[in-house]
């Protein structure tokens, strides 16, 4: 078995254990390795059973989370939870590329589903229509083997990040505007989080768009999953792509683990010892 | 000396990349790129605030190697540095 190269650590991505009840399900069935066998010349059967036990956690079905989803489907990851709280919309059709013209109205949940399941019948595909807050985050990730950020905002990218560092499992970052990008893999205790990387976010805006944007960088973040679950190659960890379609330009920039990091960091401070400051604050105010 | 000012994204678009930059010994690192920026009122306000500080998301890199932007003022640059201004981008 290959393993995950990251700077100074080797972590193996084989934590992602088989549920034995369900053991006869994750063998491959004939028609699946007539589906997957162009790709399993690269990794075999016991690749291919990785994927196909592997869970995934798409945080948004909109510019990045369409074609995330869709190349995570077509390479047999075995359950894609996805995420989203909108409805189809005109203006998302020049990229997201899951909905089309008769999805207009529609809850993009339903059409992810919909779409996922006839591009591949052989994954479990689950959807869940609701906005990704503070108090549901860690319920909705719940035992994912790697969480998918394809949000199109940093409050809800710091949720994922507080979660994926609190269950120690991958965070997949990816962001977009115009013609430009970034990514980098964020595995908990082993690379900077995402708060060491932007410790502010920066101001909300209509965000300008072509669809090849996310396209570029959702593939980059889908390579990243893959070849954590197949635990080979060098993953983008401690390193920030940068992607500039005006160019055609992909460099990287190191990132490092920022010690005084709110999130993973001395600056972080414990649910436990902000539930005890909350208490204390409301129980003053009741005095 | 020369250096080199890379910006990214936002700020590239408003201010062009590959800048490079006939600078003044001991030149502080704040001031070059402010230089720079003063160039396009559009861009000097998309990195700096009306007073001059940089804007608390701005990512600054010298020969990649992240700058606390509060420490940039007292940061003097060398020849041949390369500096780099980006913005996180949020869309997805």
């Amino acid at each position: 078995m290959s393993t995950v190269k990251i700077p100074g650590v080797n972590c193996r991505a084989d934590t992602i254990v088989s549920d034995p009840v369900n053991q006869v399900k994750q063998m491959l069935s004939r028609r699946e390795r007539e589906r997957y066998k162009r790709q399993m010349m690269l990794f075999g059967d016991e690749g291919q059973e990785r994927l196909k036990k592997a869970n995934i956690f798409i945080a948004g079905a909109g510019g990045l989370g369409s074609p995330v989803s869709i190349y995570l489907a077509v390479a047999g990851v075995g359950i894609l939870t996805v995420v989203d709280k909108d409805v189809v919309e005109q203006t998302n059709l020049n990229r997201q590329i899951l909905h089309c013209d008769r999805d207009i109205g529609r809850k993009k949940t339903a059409s992810a589903e919909e779409k996922l399941h006839a591009i591949n019948p052989d994954i479990t595909v689950k959807v869940i229509d609701t906005t990704i807050d503070e108090s549901n985050c860690a319920q909705l990730v719940g035992q994912a083997d790697g969480i998918v950020d394809a949000m199109d905002n940093y409050p809800t990218r710091y949720l994922l990040n507080d979660i994926a560092l609190e269950k120690n499992i991958p965070l997949f970052h990816g962001a977009i505007r115009g013609f430009y990008g970034q990514a980098t893999t964020i595995i908990p205790g082993k690379t900077a989080c995402l708060r060491c990387i932007f410790p502010s976010a920066p101001p909300k805006e209509v965000f300008p768009v072509i669809g090849v944007t996310p396209g570029f960088i959702g593939m980059i973040q889908v390579n990243e999953v893959l070849r954590y679950l197949l635990g080979t190659g060098e993953l983008l960890a401690n390193r920030l792509l940068i992607w500039d379609g005006m160019t055609a330009h992909a460099e990287e920039i190191a990132v490092v683990r920022n010690p005084a990091c709110i999130s993973c960091g001395t600056g972080h401070i414990s649910k436990d010892t902000t539930a005890v400051k909350a208490k204390k604050i409301t129980t003053g105010k009741k005095k | 000396m020369t250096v080199r000012i890379r910006f990214f994204a936002r700020f590239r678009e408003l201010l062009g990349t590959d800048i490079v930059v006939d600078a003044q010994k001991n030149k502080g690192l704040s001031d070059l790129v402010k230089d720079v920026a003063g160039k396009n009122k559009e861009g000097y306000d998309a990195i700096f605030d009306e007073k001059g500080i940089f804007r608390e998301y701005v990512i600054l890199m010298q020969n990649g190697k992240r700058v606390e932007t509060s420490d940039a003022p007292a940061i003097r640059v060398a020849d041949g540095d390369e500096i780099a201004v980006f913005p996180p981008v949020a869309g997805g």
